[in-house]
């Protein structure tokens, strides 16, 4: 009953609050939320400790959920430890969204429908993870897709944010084609779409060749394509990046759950779910592999210029996430999950703070407009400070997990990208040297957003400044909460995620490349961990330092900037120059996607439109059919004249047509 | 000239088809429609006892089936005969004439 | 006499309606409630008999009736139509003043010919059977005698009636005549030994065509849509289900048994007025303004569809005609009982337009007619969907994919006017309120609405009814 509590709690605080909301009223229905997630939550971290410390995996079928044929799918739980590690950052982050939001959301007149929604999210989100089947996992995938454009739309009256939850819905789209393609795939290739069967026997079918669109394939690369197509729109990987910084217009406490915390790092679940397909896919890997680097460098580079505090966070998300698929493409999938999970808390936590301030100055998001106002928001700015010391991962180099929650599996993450290049992987190597420049314009970028929005003088109007105030207790927990997180959950759970100590991870991930990385980094830190690391390379120590020292850099160049004799900073916001106007304005990604794909498609839209359906379908289709019966059913009605002898008459014609007709056959 | 079946069957076939023509093209009286009728069983009637007369009484054959479904053929057109008159009856006393030609309340 | 025994049903119905003939004769009293309750009770005892008693095959009459599972099931569903006929016709008789008791009595015999009709194992109980439900329908189409319409649609009906039992005796009478024997399995092994000969072949044309107009197959449908609107509405009720139900079973048997050698041949037959049937009913029904010719039309198109199946000749498809038959059945009860709820003060409606916002006065009834017209189009989850899709199915599977697809087209053009129904009453302008109906109406309605959406919620049930379907169809191979 455990699990089934976990996942469905969510669902009847979200039926309860979204068809009751009105007779029940606000506060009652925000308490029932709130409490189900807290209970959910809670529950959360004891299947965490039952399944992921005590080894005890489980599968429970809940019901038959389709069974057409050969085609079987159940409705069921399937808790390991990568569930359980999902359950608990899923769980944890939305109770402490729903809590913040009581604070946040306490002037819109519509809270249970956002708190119906954010349970609704979480529902799907648990659907998601807890899939033992891909087809359970579409439904997942498709759940939280509703509701995060339910989400982002929030505001619906806000022209910009219908815009922005089309956009997400659409771009998302893009990639559900590719998951489901890759679902059918998998149908066509193994006959199953329950995992288990699916990964136990991705070895026989290595060789299987599909053709598919005119060419030949190996099955399983195309399937590990396909599914990481999925991923990429849902984890807002370069291409279909797109819409995540659009999201941006819903409310604060949905962008921290569903646009940092939870949903966007589903395609790296997936991924890491599905890492039986994608050990059998080394080029595949190594697309992911370059295209996660490749994000990461992309979206750090947006990020250095952007203006909008939440943009800058939300590129910073992108960022991250490039460096979780990167560290799957590489097979380091147990760094992939524990930088998701590390993740998970700092960039809500600088969500949840952005919201803070965004909360004090009265929904100002400019962070020209701010400035100076760490003396207002003391509680906000000392936890936006350990968020952001835990993206930029500041620790203590070579010793692996004394630092904050980012250094952690960041770190990690570069080291197996080492490994990698160290094996001869060129896009090992391209992944390594694009995650060092990326964590320095992260380190930049995310002093820059300090600086700018607690330090210096205020630049926005005066009157909101005197207004500005600390947010209220509801939501300086839930930061209290998650800045505890970023301090710790990187040095209490380093082992556990990297090295599998006491069989964490059991049959969920691989292990074997951890465990090079394990011995390689005992090797450098002067200890062993076993006998047989004894005869491994160690990491160079410049490999180890270089992250750090980056970061640092970073924090310096941002410091000379923003803060020394604050100069640097207007010649370049009034020069722009070209690279900054290049990089303000995204890489122009959207203008060339308006210019090649918007406008070509209304282009064809309107040839398929006014010549396809007006000219030729509607004509001789729908409405040329439609006259014709009309003209026909008129006769119809003059030959039903009413008269006795008419209608002998066409019954007996009726008989001997049927006669001369019949007759032929026989032949007499 | 023997008569034979075919003879038989002949006549028959031109009082089925007198009848059926005499349905839809006499257009003056309802009346005429139903002797029509009585035309056709009698024709049917014919079929059914020539078949009959000239079976050879060998293996599944039923020679005698034929004349029994003449008979119940006379005893149904009996019935029949009686409710249409009946029916035509009611018509007459609603619209005043029987004439073919004015049944044409409902069309279309 | 084990032969009697099989028969208990047929000789319930004969002796309770002669009994009731005799009784409904009083000059004092109105006994036409009693009648028809004991009618309804003595309908409802039919159904339940025949489904119970027979649980062994046999034939009676010295093989002129057949009891098998296939009887059972059709006459199961015939004795409950018409139970159902009867209990929506009460309120309307009584308040047209038509309440006489030989309303009942003549569905007694309409169902006790019906039954014969689906037990028939020879020609000449086909014939007893067909008239015999013949004669008592043309009387109940001119019920209303002070009618002209009324009086009319049953002189109509009885004259082409007429002439169609013409052309069925006489392809029973060529029959005998190349055969030499009425009886079915006679027939069959005399068929399959002396091969094929044009006298039988245009004999069963001949009888096809006759039995072609009893579920109004096109071109033998003329005269349906002037009946249905002429005659009393309960009585189109009835009409329009019982006695297709037999008809089509009769067809169905015959088509099995008797000719089920010359399968090439009456396959023709079925194609062709599949074919006509569905088209006519789609496109007639168009133009129509008044409900019940629009309902004459759907009843055409349905017709043609459940032939559809039928023109497979596999187990399956006998199958798929049993399946849509019984859905067509329990929904058209139900689109007649909301028909017999358009009432106003001044009386009965029946313009398509006086249906026009009755959402906003008639929820009930509203949602329920939108439940039939969105089942006879075949929109899932509604049943009709699934009768549908059980009766074309089959049809694939023997190769007649091309034949599937003309009846998908045909339903297509047929949606218009479902359609144009419920928009009717969901989106126009109210012009008046229907006044309360009594119980038997809104009652029978929504039953059958709850049996339509209902059914596939229920996966026992349906998985019983499929079987109780299956073993019917295979006791006819």
């Amino acid at each position: 009953m455990l699990y089934q509590a976990i996942v469905f709690l969510p669902l009847l605080g979200a039926l309860i609050a979204g068809l009751g909301g009105r007779k029940i009223g606000e506060k009652p229905s925000m308490a029932i939320t709130t409490g189900l997630l807290m209970v959910s939550a809670i529950l959360s971290w004891v299947a965490f400790s039952k399944v992921a410390l005590g080894g005890h995996t489980e599968e429970i079928e809940l019901f038959r959920f389709m069974d057409v044929g050969g085609f079987k799918a159940n409705w069921a739980l399937k808790i390991d430890t990568l569930t359980a590690v999902m359950l608990v950052v899923v769980n944890t982050v939305s109770a402490l969204v729903h809590l913040y939001s009581w604070g946040y959301m306490d002037e819109d007149p519509h809270k249970p429908r956002f708190f119906a929604y954010l349970s609704l999210f979480t529902f799907a989100m648990l659907m998601l993870v807890t899939a033992n089947n891909f087809i359970q996992m579409f439904f997942g995938w498709e759940g939280v897709g509703l509701a995060s454009y339910l989400l982002i739309g929030f505001w619906y009256k806000k022209p910009s944010a219908n815009a922005a939850a089309i956009k997400a819905f659409v771009t998302n789209r893009v990639g559900d084609v590719g998951l489901a393609l890759g679902v059918m795939t998998i149908f066509l290739v193994f006959g199953s779409v329950n995992f288990d069967t699916v990964f136990s026997a991705v070895h026989d079918n290595q060789d299987r060749i599909l053709s598919f669109l005119g060419m030949e394939f190996n099955a399983i690369e195309l399937i590990a394509f396909l599914l990481f197509v999925g991923a990429m729109g849902k984890s807002a990987q370069f291409i279909l990046h797109v819409w995540l910084p659009d999201a941006m217009e819903g409310p604060t406490p949905v962008s921290a759950l569903i646009h940092a915390a939870t949903m966007v790092t589903a395609g790296v679940f997936l991924v890491c779910r599905a890492y039986p397909i994608y050990e059998a896919a080394p080029v595949t890997s190594g697309f992911i592999t370059v295209l996660g680097a490749f994000t990461a460098f992309f979206a750090a580079t947006v990020g250095l210029v952007q203006n909008d505090i939440k943009r800058v966070i939300a590129y910073s998300t992108c960022s991250q996430l490039g460096y979780m698929f990167f560290a799957a493409g590489i097979g380091a999938y147990n760094a992939a999950m524990f930088h998701l999970f590390t993740h998970a808390f700092f960039k809500a936590l600088l969500f949840l703070g952005a919201g803070s301030v965004i909360h004090a100055l009265h929904h100002e998001q400019d962070m020209r407009k701010m400035g100076g106002i760490w003396k207002v928001v003391p509680v906000t700015y000392i936890v936006m400070i350990i968020g952001t010391l835990a993206i930029t991962g500041v620790g203590i180099p070579g010793t692996g997990n004394i630092g904050f929650a980012g250094f952690a599996s960041k770190d990690l993450i570069i080291e197996s990208a080492y490994d990698a290049a160290h094996g001869g992987s060129a896009a090992g190597a391209f992944a390594f040297w694009a995650g060092i420049v990326a964590a320095l314009m992260t380190s930049f970028y995310s002093w820059r957003l300090i600086f700018m929005t607690f330090h210096g003088k205020h630049r926005g109007e005066k009157k909101v400044l005197d207004h500005a105030h600390e947010s209220p207790l509801t939501m300086l927990i839930p930061l209290g909460v998650l800045a505890f997180g970023a301090l710790f959950a990187g040095m209490f759970f380093y082992k556990k995620f990297a090295y599998g100590v006491n069989d964490f991870w059991g049959h969920a991930l691989p292990m074997q490349h951890a465990q090079i990385a394990a011995d390689n980094l005992y090797a450098a830190a002067g200890t062993t961990m076993s006998d047989e690391a004894a005869g491994h390379h160690s990491y160079p120590a410049w490999v180890l330092w270089a992250p750090f020292i980056v970061s640092a850099l970073g924090f310096v160049i941002a410091w000379f900037t923003y803060m020394y004799k604050n100069g640097v900073e207007k010649r370049v916001n009034a020069e722009g120059g070209p690279l900054y106007n290049f990089l303000l304005n995204k890489w122009y990604i959207d203008e060339l996607y308006d210019a090649t794909i918007v406008r070509a498609t209304r282009w064809l839209g309107d040839v398929f439109w006014k010549v396809g359906d007006i000219g030729i379908i509607d004509r001789f289709g729908p409405n040329g059919v439609a006259a014709a019966a009309m003209s026909i059913g008129k006769r119809l009605s003059k030959i039903q004249s009413g008269y006795l002898y008419h209608y002998a008459f066409i019954m007996l014609i009726g008989v001997a047509a049927i006669i001369a007709l019949v007759m032929r056959t026989v032949g007499g | 000239m023997i008569i034979g079946l075919a003879h038989y069957l002949t006549v028959a076939a031109i009082l089925f088809t007198i009848g059926v023509f005499g349905i839809f093209v006499n257009r003056k009286n309802v009346i005429i429609i139903l002797m029509c009728v009585e035309l056709i069983l009698l024709a049917v009637n014919i079929n059914f006892v020539a078949f009959s007369t000239h079976m050879v009484e060998t293996g599944a054959n039923e020679p005698l089936a034929g004349q029994i479904f003449a008979l119940f053929i006379l005893t149904v057109a009996a019935a029949e005969a009686a409710v249409g008159l009946a029916i035509l009856v009611v018509y007459f006393r609603n619209r005043g004439n029987i004439a073919v030609e004015d049944i044409d309340l409902m069309k279309g | 006499m084990p032969n009697l025994y099989l028969v208990i049903p047929e000789i319930l119905l004969a002796v309770s309606a002669s009994l009731l003939l005799g009784f409904g004769v009083s000059k004092t009293k109105n006994r036409a409630p009693i009648v028809r309750l004991i009618a309804i009770a003595v309908l409802v005892l039919y159904s339940v008999l025949s489904f119970l008693l027979g649980s062994q095959d046999g034939e009676a009459f010295k093989g002129a009736l057949i009891i098998d599972g296939y009887a059972r099931y059709v006459k199961f569903f015939i004795g409950m139509a018409a139970a159902a006929g009867l209990l929506l016709a009460g309120d309307y008789l009584e308040r047209e003043k038509l309440d006489k008791y030989e309303f009942s009595v003549l569905t007694l015999y309409a169902v006790l010919g019906m039954s014969i009709m689906v037990s028939a194992n020879n020609l000449l109980a086909l014939y007893i059977g067909v008239e015999m439900q013949a004669l008592a329908l043309y009387v109940m189409a001119a019920f209303n005698r002070d009618s002209l319409r009324a009086s009319e649609a049953g002189l109509k009906y009885f004259v082409l009636g007429a002439l169609s039992s013409g052309l069925l005796l006489y392809g029973i009478s060529l029959i005998y005549g190349f055969t030499g024997t009425l009886n079915f399995e006679a027939v069959a092994t005399s068929i399959q030994s002396n091969g094929l000969s044009a006298g039988v072949v245009a004999g069963m044309v001949f009888l096809l065509c006759g039995l072609g107009f009893k579920i109004s197959a096109a071109p033998f449908h003329m005269w349906t849509p002037d009946v249905y609107e002429g005659s009393p509405t309960p009585v189109t009720g009835f009409f329009a289900g019982a006695p297709k139900f037999a008809a089509i079973a009769l067809i169905a048997r015959l088509v099995m048994g008797p000719f089920g050698d010359i399968t090439d041949q009456w396959q023709q037959v079925i194609i062709v007025l599949a074919v006509m049937s569905m088209f006519i009913g789609a496109i007639g029904a168009l133009r129509q303004t008044n409900i019940k010719r629009l309902m004459a039309y759907s009843s055409i198109a349905n017709m043609g569809y459940a032939l559809v199946p039928l023109a497979a000749g596999t187990v399956s498809g006998l199958r798929g005609m049993l399946i849509f038959m019984t859905i067509y059945l329990i929904t058209v009860i139900g689109v007649f009982a909301c028909i017999l709820q358009m009432r106003i003060r001044d009386g009965m409606v029946e313009r398509i337009s006086d249906l026009s916002g009755i959402s906003k006065t008639n929820r009930g009834m509203a949602i329920a007619m939108t439940a039939f017209m969105l089942s006879l189009m075949g929109i899932p989850p509604l049943l009709g969907f699934f009768g549908k899709l059980f009766a074309f199915y089959p049809a694939v599977q023997s190769g007649l994919t091309w034949l599937v697809v003309l009846a998908l087209i045909a339903s297509v053009i047929g949606a218009f006017y479902y359609l144009r129904v419920i928009k009717t009453m969901w989106f126009d302008e109210s012009e008046h309120e229907f006044i309360n109906p009594v119980r038997a109406l809104s009652w029978t309605s929504a039953i059958s609405a709850l049996l339509l959406i209902g059914f596939v919620m229920i996966p026992f049930v349906a998985r019983t009814g499929q079987d109780w379907i299956s073993i019917a169809a295979t006791s006819l191979f």
